[in-house]
């Protein structure tokens, strides 16, 4: 009953989004509030319907009902009850009703709080995040669906697998999927835009909030899978430049130029034709990332082959909504009314050429990723795209950028003054100046590369806090004041003091771990000494231990620095018994910032055993980066100014006064 | 019933959800306006300006421009129509109420299965064993060792059963823990070596080679272990050496043992007075009739073709099939599986002259 | 309305909207030019081409050039040496290829499964690879891997899930 309940309810929530996505619009035309006012009850009762059906999902997966075949195929009795929940959307059906239970949050999240949109808008974006929904649940119900019986269910399931057992396996993807479906909110406010012909400064102010929290999902969600990667893979790497890395970050480079072309649209109600067009790439990234990845097709063409229906369904979803919207666009855009230019020296100039490098690297990603795709259908060729590219094409484009960031937010509004921005970052600079002095003689005759961007870092860190300096006037005026205006500072100001901040942070933590991580690959015997990063490890041995369901040899080393013994680490390898296969378990030992990292590899008869030792030097700030970043985005989110929600009755019922 | 009742629920739920704002007065239908963000933004230019966040003229300038989008929005608000649209609402009414019952079960009905009942885990490993399927048991025995993996009688229970069950991949590691933790038996090693060449179709492979061996080395007297060397002989071609191990184990044997037939069968192929078989098919094919057991065969050499068709490399398997079809008196298909091996081994140099050489011996060369 | 008063502004700088505009999309177009060129340039340099053991023979790659070899390991192939030198045999069922590889394999690295090596032929034919590639996933089938497989018609279903799954969806279908 509770499969079937589940089915039913699915089917029920496909039934509300056709009429969410008709009948508002009806409404919109006719200017008929109750009409449009649908759009709102039918999100709410989606959300309710769809989050019944995961729900269901979930509690299926929970009593291992293996009748249906999406827990008989993805679950078995004896996993450990937080991996038979996190087990739903470790799989394809499953990941795909947690999309569409995410799309139906975030529009039921609109319809419940967005009480300070215009009712036409409102209506309009409710029912374009409604025809994605439809075009969802037909996707689920008829090519993926969860809910599918057998009629005589075998006793036991068929996943046991220990390796998907992990719990950053089981976090990161929710988190991926809040950044890629929040960015839908946006993509609905764009086509509204176009629908509705009109769109203005207000239009940024509603989107932003939206755009942010997908924006601050989508960082943590990229640094947790990256931290994952780094801890589980056993081999000490965090970024791979692999297409379903790169299907993460193409969203997050196109969404973090969103964020900031919509402020210049809320200030100055310019830009207002490429923030729509960002919107729509945003989220049509975002759509390929899911898909991509998810249909495989992005390592292989042939992937498609293997279920033809689910791939040519796939197609038409990308081509509908991503071809559909940006032909509105080329229709509807020049019907826009244009905001206006400004000088190129200004705050809005310098937000310009933050996305122009934005949009440019997010360009390159994209066709790393893509080009080989593209030359196997066309030539049958396979190529591989790698690191190397990346790093001839993405990087050169993050210097220029990283350089523009400390000036941004010091260029005044419609006219800057460039020279008073250098004056007032003559600090940052000098502090960067003498930060590659020092590493340059510290570090004499290995990189000159890493000094400088590491100089370029700490500017673009210093930077930040000149920033903040100069706002609340730090040692221009008496400290009270200072801390006075600190307090009285926009919350959303802070956010970008710490979200700039963050890149620095991460740069940093980038370019000392693959400058100056040192590795050592060994085969030692048991009394063997290694030397790492100043440190030596000491194999004291292996153990043998039983555990409920896997063997696990531990090997055992005694970490010292300077001749004192300062820790052990364990690294261990698990094999699991029942089903011939093992897994590597990493050791990691934290000193500052920086980590140990030691993983086993096979051992031999006589004893000896293959160890793989790192020392990463600053490798935590590669993740607290983007986690400072992530709070800076939280700190704009809280911004009184920014919240969504119901504008204050007492401003609204004043009359308007003229404001010249 | 229960179940039916509960769709109906739903489906008023969903018609409710769209009924309801259609019946509620229009008056109260207000959103939020352009008007109240200008307002806002005024505001904090003022907070701005008083805080000394930004300069007076910049103030003046943004008020200016915030001012007129006001005036604008305000202009547009004033102008817009509200009106209400009874027949419009009715139709809407009409397709909540029909409509959406109406796609719920067409599109539910094809999918569903609203006759089956839920089989949480918890209820139904309380049911009687007899009743279950072999399968079943197997899944709770496996689930048992997944928690006890060393638990050696499990794995000693298990094993055959797994091999019955044709799943040899699995057998040979239910043996290989048997022996880890239940000590190791001739009898073990035997029947783990017969594992391996079954997962391998029938083929005595190196390391089911080795088991049968170490099995023999525990216990010269392990009948199975010997009759699959001599196999593995056979498959090597050396039918004297498989004649006689086999001859040996005959001579060994009680009058009255069961698998003698067997024995005499294979002995009966490699000394020309009987079709050789292929692999795998001599412990089976003995008690059958003559109809079945050309069925078999056939079937035999058919998957035999199949697989090396799937893995040309297999030199050995290509000469057994060569020779098959010549017993079996089809020369074309012998032929056509000469020249078929000699395409896929075309990259092979070693493996074409090993299989010029076995064509040579087999008589069948061109 | 707004365009008034970016006029007045434009008036009171030098700059006029025309040279404004001219401005914006010169710089533009410069900055999509460089990344053109970046592309390009990396295109041409830093991409790698797969390869199965037969491929390599009709290819005739040259020693020293860096490809991607996919295929099975050889069972029984593998041979460990001193030092954490491995060597072992990739086939794609039509040829093979000798492999060196030093280091530690990956987890999932098994006789008879699928693999994804990264290097160079060596002068004698040896493939020198410097990476070995694995994923997290027991069922793992490196993708180029099981394509060029299927391609020569080796493939077999239970290499991969996808197989399975086909195999497993049918008694619910039937229902």
């Amino acid at each position: 009953m509770i499969a079937e309940a589940g089915h039913y309810a699915l089917v029920l929530a496909l039934g509300l989004a056709l009429i969410q996505s008709t009948v508002p619009i009806l409404g919109a035309r006719l200017h008929d509030a109750a009409l449009m006012n649908v759009a709102r009850s039918t999100a709410l009762a989606q959300l309710l319907f769809v989050g019944a059906s995961f729900a269901a999902l979930v509690t299926l997966h929970v009593i291992s009902d293996f009748s249906v075949v999406n827990v008989f195929e993805n679950s078995h009795s004896l996993k450990p009850m937080i991996y038979k929940i996190t087990g739903v959307w470790g799989n394809h059906e499953g990941s795909m009703l947690l999309w569409v239970t995410i799309l139906a949050l975030f529009g039921g999240l609109v319809a419940a709080f967005g009480n300070n949109l215009p009712l036409s808008l409102r209506a309009h974006v409710l029912a374009v995040q409604a025809w994605i929904a439809t075009a969802f649940y037909l996707f689920i119900l008829l090519t993926s669906n969860p809910f599918l019986r057998i009629a005589n269910p075998p006793i036991e399931g068929r996943d046991l697998n220990p390796v998907l057992q992990d719990i950053g396996l089981a976090v990161h993807p929710p988190m991926l999927y809040l950044g890629y479906v929040g960015f839908s909110i946006s993509f609905s406010f764009a086509v509204a835009a176009l629908l509705e012909g009109r769109i203005d400064a207000a239009w940024a102010r509603w989107v932003r909030p939206w755009t942010l929290v997908a924006w601050i999902f989508l960082t943590l969600g990229i640094a947790m899978g990256s931290y994952w990667a780094y801890y589980e893979l056993g081999w000490g790497g965090w970024w791979f430049w692999d297409p379903v890395e790169n299907a993460s970050l193409m969203p997050w480079l196109a969404g973090t130029a969103l964020l900031h072309s919509a402020v210049v649209m809320e200030k100055r109600n310019a830009l207002k034709v490429w923030t729509i067009l960002l919107a729509i790439l945003t989220f049509s990234l975002s759509l390929l990332g899911t898909f991509l990845v998810r249909s495989g097709v992005l390592t292989s063409v042939h992937a498609f082959a293997t279920d033809p229906t689910r791939g040519v369904f796939i197609l038409l979803i990308l081509c509908i909504f991503i071809g559909g919207s940006l032909t509105l666009y080329i229709w509807r855009a020049s019907a826009l009314k244009q905001g206006g230019l400004f000088a190129p020296i200004s705050r809005e100039g310098a937000l310009v050429l933050n996305n122009l490098f934005l949009t440019t690297a997010c360009a390159t990603v994209f066709v790393g990723t893509l080009y080989p795709l593209a030359l196997e259908v066309l030539t049958g060729e396979k190529i591989s795209v790698g690191a190397p590219f990346f790093n001839l094409t993405f990087a050169p484009l993050f210097v220029p950028l990283m350089i523009a960031v400390p000036f941004g937010p010091m260029l005044a509004w419609k006219r800057g003054d460039l020279l008073g921005a250098s004056q007032r970052l003559v600090a940052a600079g000098i502090g960067a100046l003498i930060a590659v002095a020092v590493l340059w003689a510290w570090t004499w005759g290995g990189s000159a590369f890493a000094p400088l961007a590491i100089g370029l870092a700490v500017f673009v860190i210093l930077g930040a806090l000149c920033d903040l300096a100069e706002r609340i006037s730090l040692f221009r005026a008496p400290l009270p004041v200072s801390f006075r205006r600190a307090r009285g500072l926009p919350r959303a100001s802070w956010g970008t003091v710490f979200a700039h901040a963050g890149i620095g942070v991460a740069l940093i933590g980038i370019v000392c771990e693959t400058t100056w991580n040192s590795e050592h690959i060994a085969s030692m015997k048991p009394g063997d000494v290694a030397q790492v990063g100043g440190y030596s490890l000491t194999f004291d041995g292996t153990a043998q231990r039983q555990r409920s369901n896997f063997r696990e040899q531990i090997a055992r080393f005694t970490v010292r620095k300077d001749g004192q013994s300062i820790a052990v680490m364990t690294p261990s390898k698990r094999n699991f018994t029942t089903r011939g296969s093992s897994t590597t378990e990493a050791a990691l030992l934290r000193r500052g910032v920086s980590q140990l990292y030691i993983s086993l590899g096979d051992a031999k008869p006589d004893g000896t055993i293959a160890v793989r030792m790192y020392y990463k030097p600053m490798v935590l700030l590669i993740w607290f980066g983007p986690v400072l970043m992530a709070f800076g985005g939280m700190l704009s989110l809280s911004d009184r100014r920014l919240r969504v929600g119901a504008p204050k009755p007492a401003k609204a019922g004043r009359a308007l006064q003229p404001a010249e | 019933m229960t179940l039916w009742f509960l769709f109906a629920l739903m489906t008023a739920g969903a018609a409710f959800a769209v009924l309801w704002p259609l019946g509620r007065p229009a008056a109260r239908l207000t959103g939020g306006s352009e008007t109240v963000v200008y307002r806002d933004q005024l505001d904090e230019i003022e907070q701005d300006a008083k805080a000394g966040r930004i300069g007076e003229p910049e103030a003046a300038a943004a008020r200016i421009e915030i001012g007129r989008r006001l005036l604008a929005a305000a202009d547009a608000e004033s102008t817009e129509p509200r009106s209400s649209h009874l027949g419009s609402h009715r139709a809407v009414a009409v397709i909540a109420l029909a409509g959406i019952p109406l796609l719920a079960l067409a599109v539910y009905l094809p999918l569903g299965s609203p006759q089956l009942p839920d089989f949480p885990f918890a209820a139904r490993s309380r049911a009687p064993l007899g009743t279950q399927p072999l399968e079943n048991l197997v899944a709770r025995v496996e689930s048992h060792l997944e928690k006890n993996p060393t638990d050696g009688r499990g794995w000693t229970v298990l094993a055959p059963v797994l091999a019955r069950l044709g799943r040899f991949d699995d057998a040979a590691r239910a043996y290989r823990n048997a022996i880890t933790y239940s000590g190791e038996t001739a009898e073990r090693r035997a029947d783990l070596g017969a594992a391996i060449a079954g997962a391998a179709n029938g083929v005595v492979t190196d390391d089911a080679k080795k088991e049968f061996e170490r099995a023999v080395a525990l216990d010269s007297k392990e009948i199975k272990a010997r009759y699959f060397l001599g196999v593995a002989a056979e498959q090597d071609g050396r039918g004297a050496d498989a004649g006689k191990i086999w001859q040996e184990i005959l001579a060994d044997a009680p009058a009255d043992a069961p698998w003698r037939g067997v024995v005499q069968e294979a002995l009966a192929r490699v000394n020309g007075s009987a079709p050789p078989l292929p692999k795998g098919a001599e412990a089976t094919a003995g008690g059958m009739s003559e109809a079945d057991r050309s069925t078999m065969i056939h079937g035999m050499v058919d998957r035999l073709a199949a697989r090396l068709k799937q893995n040309g490399d297999d030199v050995e398997g290509w000469l057994r099939l060569v020779r098959a079809y010549t017993v079996l008196k089809e020369p074309e298909k012998s032929r056509a599986a000469r020249d078929d091996a000699r395409r896929a081994l075309g990259q092979n140099e070693a493996g074409l002259r090993k299989l010029n050489e076995g064509l040579k011996a087999l008589g069948i060369d061109g | 309305m707004d365009d008034e008063g970016f006029r007045i502004a434009g008036r009171s700088t030098s700059m006029t909207r025309k040279q404004r505009r001219l401005t914006m999309i010169g710089g533009s177009l410069a900055v999509l030019a460089i990344a053109a060129a970046l592309v390009l340039n990396a295109l041409r340099d830093s991409i790698v081409f797969f390869s199965t053991p037969v491929m390599v023979a009709e290819k005739h790659i040259r020693p020293g050039q860096r490809f991607r070899l996919g295929g099975l390991v050889l069972a029984g192939s593998v041979v460990r040496g001193d030092n954490l030198a491995v060597s072992f045999k990739v086939s794609d069922g039509s040829a093979t290829l000798p492999v060196a590889y030093k280091g530690i394999l990956p987890d999932l690295f098994r006789e008879g499964q699928g693999v994804v090596a990264e290097g160079a032929l060596d002068s004698s034919g040896v493939f020198r690879a410097d990476t070995v590639l694995a994923k997290h996933d027991e069922t793992y089938m490196p993708k180029e891997v099981a394509d060029a497989l299927k391609k020569q018609g080796h493939w077999k279903d239970d290499y991969g899930k996808a197989g399975n799954v086909e195999a497993s969806r049918k008694p619910g279908a039937s229902q």
